[in-house]
């Protein structure tokens, strides 16, 4: 979208505003969140925004996360899951999304609404026999464990989203790329997978987060550091007594384990939106 | 793959599905099975089992703490939670909670979504700004929310000068809930509807201005429908989450002040009190209400599921 | 690609099991200061290569940990030589034969010394299933600053900050209310205190005095709908009493002993000014009754070397380990001649702050402390009590009474939806 040949002042001001707005609504808890992570203790009460004195310990400290080996291991795990099951759910959920919107077989209401039904059964009531699979397999505990009920549970949703793009993809514009001279590859490089991108990346970020921030599995399917992602490790973090409630540790978390999202959202974001120029559509 | 079969699907369409399937019907029925069969695959083993046993459990009568005392019980777990009040009271908190942030939510993500897609500058910062709080874990931003709004340690009650005990009423509560719900969750939606914007021409849009068109009745009668595929999964699958809502709640009440919903309930159930027979109840119904939302949605939108579409 | 990709990620799973030292797994939650890491690496060389010890980390909240022990338990996990149990699981998971009873030849060894309560709780239909660990109970704080006398019963201490409030001072008193154990703790400790009790010897029917449980009942509301109560009474847990005491609105606080290094620690200014009492009376002239807390260590029942897990716990249990946890992570003993041991009652922090100046106090209660019901419906029964009696303002000392023991009866049958 590019903006017209008139941006006044004015639009830009209101642009401005609203772009403030914007960010200040989503920005303002994740900045509570850091100030909670950098008061002390003794000020974690002290009923302010702002931490009046602020330290790193609940970093670098005793305590602090960075010396904590639990949480290091539970964030490399979380990494290496959450990568992994995104880019085998994607793949999963783009073969069935391309075959249910191109092509014609039997059973692609089954499999849609089926993949629907899988996402809307209460987990609460899956864990149990699942834990009970994974131990007899001796999935429990493992990286694998935890990539695949992720993507379970993440496909339906994937494929619907990439059914939903897909749908709406020209696919006879390759035909005209290739008419105009274009390889296949270079037709389906060039044409199609613009188009695609922009649905396959949005199912991206949405199998990634779900993975991510996901707590009922992680507690449930994990044991030790080996596959323990940060969400469940969250919960083992210890105040300084049996009964303190570890805020300053937790919120450091919460801040270090953000930044890998906001990363990754930082590259995608573009491609969200790289898809239909102005000129690949024609009626 | 997806170069050759482009080709290979669009001849088949073209000679036509006769009343026999042609050879390269067969072949794309073929491929196409072929193709969903991996995810189908992975869905199948892992849920197929679980949720079958679920349902097996849901009809005994079976407690984890005296795993001899089993029995089966037909429908009298159904029976016993259908019938008690309790069930019903948190079905209705559930629904309330579900509706009103799940509206709340179509109408900000629009905002935000406009907001991500035409922002004439800045557009990458307000867009990873947008996302950051979907991005979030569950449980430390309902801890968070719940911490801001904790009348002795919280900042605002300073902020907006009163001594208000948000957590310590039913109403002040489904507010502070329902708000870290929208928070949290609005950027699934708006990242949705961004991608539906993007689903819409220009030129088709710019050809209605042209036409004279206000942005009201551009909106209603070009942009949304274009998008009614994008928007229909988002609101699906936000109002099924919204309904399945566990974290939030428990962070900042555990269900008091009668904010407990459903899911709340089942886990009680099966994972505190380890009564599987009846937490398993519990969790079909719970299933079977999102199965009602989920088809009256789907009719409600009139969209066919896997409508094939080979021309734009 | 699916396998291979799970080929790759496969080499997680399962290290190898090495014949030779039997390795011993002690599912507990990992305190504070390392205590228990150090009291591992004490029992290994102590244990001269007949086994080792290895600690499994559990959740920080006790819910959860229960979660997790009971979800393996029942699944057979072997696992699970030792674990940590809350006291109130001891009868819970003795009967579902998820942990062994204490050998008959070790039981001496494992309740010999220690509190009587403990060791009550460690039992279950008379037979002893783990070696107590460490124990709690509530007292009462106070501010020598605002008051000179610490009130001994109930009403005396509304009294006493009714004038506070009148003399513009502060004048809060927190408890825990919200809608979790600590208020069955409240209630339980009220109830005993008042002479009742939730259920009878046997655990197996409701007790629940008419008269005592509407004293009990009547003190709840009594503090919760009066002018002392903190906004956020009905959503404090132990921290938040804590958070209250520190930021100086609170006269009166019960609570663990933690809050005193924290006091110290935090809020130096009101740690000055600190003093405890027993928790107040409910009838006058007869002294309170808390509800004891605490951890025992049980033997997993899939386990595949019991007789060292017993020997390994009672190591763990023994008495330096109490005293290294009381010194560095405030976990009192159960052992009664530790509270007589200078090295625990003298016991200092860094800053040369005495750390159980409390001790003498702390035990009396302790002795005289009683226990949450012990049945397998414990669970139940709690659920029962906190859906009755949350929101604490909203008590009716008259119905509720009746509300309260039809609640308990549905619980202990294990029916119904709570």
């Amino acid at each position: 979208m590019k903006p017209g040949p008139q941006t006044g002042t004015r639009d830009r001001i209101f642009w401005g505003a609203g772009i403030v707005i914007v960010i200040l609504y989503a920005l303002i808890p994740v900045a509570w969140i850091v100030t909670l992570s950098l008061k002390p203790a003794a000020d974690v009460t002290d009923g302010s925004f702002w931490p009046k004195n602020p330290t790193l310990d609940n970093y670098t400290g005793e305590g602090g996360v960075f010396k904590d080996e639990q949480f290091k291991a539970a964030l490399w795990n979380s990494i290496g899951i959450a990568l992994i099951a995104t880019l085998l759910a994607v793949i999963l959920a783009t073969f069935a999304a391309y075959a249910i919107v191109r092509l014609d077989f039997p059973g692609k209401t089954l499999i849609m609404s089926g993949a629907l039904a899988i996402a809307m059964f209460p987990p609460v009531s899956i864990i149990g026999p699942l834990f009970n699979m994974w131990r007899d397999l001796h999935l429990f505990d493992t990286w694998p464990g935890l990539i695949i009920p992720y993507m379970t549970f993440t496909l339906p949703l994937a494929i619907w989203t990439l059914s939903a793009f897909f749908r709406e993809i020209p696919w006879d514009l390759d035909k005209a790329a290739r008419i105009d001279g274009a390889t296949p590859f270079q037709a389906f490089r060039k044409v199609i997978a613009p188009l695609a991108a922009p649905g396959m990346f949005t199912s991206a970020i949405l199998v990634f987060i779900f993975a991510w921030n996901d707590f009922l599995f992680a507690t449930s399917l994990t044991s030790t550091n080996k596959a323990r992602t940060v969400p469940a490790a969250i919960t083992f973090f210890t105040g300084s007594s049996q009964f303190t409630f570890p805020t300053g540790q937790i919120a450091a978390a919460s801040v270090l384990v953000t930044v890998p999202i906001i990363v990754m959202v930082l590259i995608f974001q573009r491609r969200i939106v790289s898809g239909l120029t102005s000129g690949a559509v024609k009626g | 793959m997806t170069a050759a079969t482009p080709a290979a699907s669009a001849a088949a369409r073209e000679v036509g599905p006769g009343p026999k399937l042609s050879g390269r019907a067969r072949s794309e029925r073929k491929l196409g099975l072929l193709l969903c069969a991996p995810a189908v695959t992975v869905m199948v083993l892992v849920t197929g089992y679980p949720i079958a046993y679920a349902l097996w459990l849901s009809t005994q009568r079976y407690d984890l703490r005296f795993p001899d005392d089993r029995g089966f019980v037909g429908f009298d777990n159904y029976i016993a939670v259908l019938g008690n009040s309790l069930w019903w009271q948190d079905l209705v908190n559930t629904t309330v909670i579900m509706v009103v942030s799940v509206v709340i939510e179509l109408l900000l993500g629009f905002a935000l979504a406009f907001v991500m897609h035409r922002a004439i500058f800045g557009r990458g910062p307000v867009r990873s700004a947008i996302l950051v709080p979907y991005g979030i874990i569950t449980v430390v931003a309902a801890f968070a929310w719940r911490f801001a709004f904790d009348p002795t340690t919280g900042f605002v009650n300073g902020l907006l000068g009163t001594e208000q005990s948000w957590f310590t009423e039913k109403w002040s509560s489904y507010l502070v809930i329902i708000l870290a719900e929208i928070w949290k969750t609005t950027p699934f939606m708006s990242l949705l509807l961004l991608a539906g914007f993007t689903l819409v021409p220009d030129d088709v849009v710019n050809a209605a201005r042209v036409d004279g068109a206000s942005a009201g009745y551009r909106l209603r009668k070009v942009i949304i429908p274009l998008m009614k595929p994008a928007i229909l999964v988002a609101l699906l699958f936000r109002a099924l989450d919204a309904f399945r809502i566990f974290d939030s709640v428990f962070v900042m009440t555990r269900g008091a002040q009668e904010t407990e919903n459903v899911s709340i309930l089942g886990y009680k159930t099966l994972v505190s009190r380890l009564n599987l027979g009846l937490g398993s109840a519990v969790s079909v119904l719970i299933f079977v209400c999102v199965v009602i939302i989920a088809f009256l949605f789907v009719k409600g939108f009139g969209t066919s599921l896997a409508q094939q579409r080979g021309e734009s | 690609m699916l396998g291979a990709a799970l080929a790759v990620t496969a080499t997680a799973c399962g290290g190898g099991d090495e014949s030779g030292t039997p390795v011993l797994k002690w599912y507990a939650r990992d305190e504070a200061g390392g205590v228990f890491g150090t009291a591992i690496d004490d029992c290994n060389e102590a244990a001269e290569g007949r086994y080792e010890i290895e600690l499994q980390a559990l959740p920080a909240n006790a819910d959860e940990q229960r979660e997790q022990l009971v979800r393996r338990l029942a699944a057979g996990d072997s696992d699970i030589d030792l674990m940590n149990m809350d006291v109130i699981w001891t009868a819970e998971f003795a009967n579902a034969e998820w942990i062994r009873p204490w050998p008959e030849d070790q039981v001496a060894a494992a309740t010999d010394g220690r509190l009587e309560t403990a060791v009550e709780s460690a039992t279950f239909e008379d037979t002893v299933y783990g070696i107590p660990l460490n124990t709690n109970a509530q007292l009462l704080w106070y501010r020598k600053d605002l008051t000179d006398e610490p009130p001994a019963t109930w009403d005396e201490m509304l009294d006493a900050a009714d004038q506070l409030e009148a003399d513009g001072e502060p004048h809060q008193i927190w408890e825990q209310g919200q809608r979790y154990e600590g208020l069955v703790v409240w209630f339980a400790s009220l109830l005993a205190s008042a002479g009742g009790s939730i259920l009878n010897e046997d655990g197996t029917e409701v007790s629940l005095e008419e008269e005592p449980t509407r004293r009990a009942l009547e003190v709840l509301r009594d503090v919760s709908t009066s002018s002392h109560a903190p906004p956020a009474l009905a959503t404090a847990q132990e921290d938040q009493g804590r958070q209250g005491w520190e930021s100086g609105d609170a006269a009166f606080l019960v609570n663990y002993g933690f809050v005193w290094p924290s006091a110290n620690e935090l809020a130096p200014d009101i740690a000055e000014q600190m003093a405890w009492a027993p928790f107040p009376s409910v009838e006058p002239d007869v002294p309170s009754t808390v509800v004891a807390g605490g951890f025992n260590i049980g033997i997993g029942a899939y386990g595949d070397h019991p007789d060292l897990a017993v020997e390994a716990a009672t190591c763990l249990a023994g008495e330096p380990n109490q005293t290294r946890n009381a010194q560095d992570a405030g976990l009192l003993p159960v052992t009664e001649a530790l509270y007589d041991d200078p090295e625990v009652t003298e016991a200092e922090n860094e800053a040369g702050v005495k750390l159980f100046p409390y001790a003498a106090e702390m035990k009396e209660a302790l002795d005289r402390a009683t226990l949450r019901p012990r049945t397998p419906f414990y669970n139940d029964v709690s659920l029962a009590i906190i859906s009755i009696l949350h929101p604490t303002a909203d008590i009716d000392p008259e119905a509720d009474v009746d509300r309260l023991r039809d609640a308990i009866e549905q619980a202990l049958k294990g029916e119904g939806l709570l």
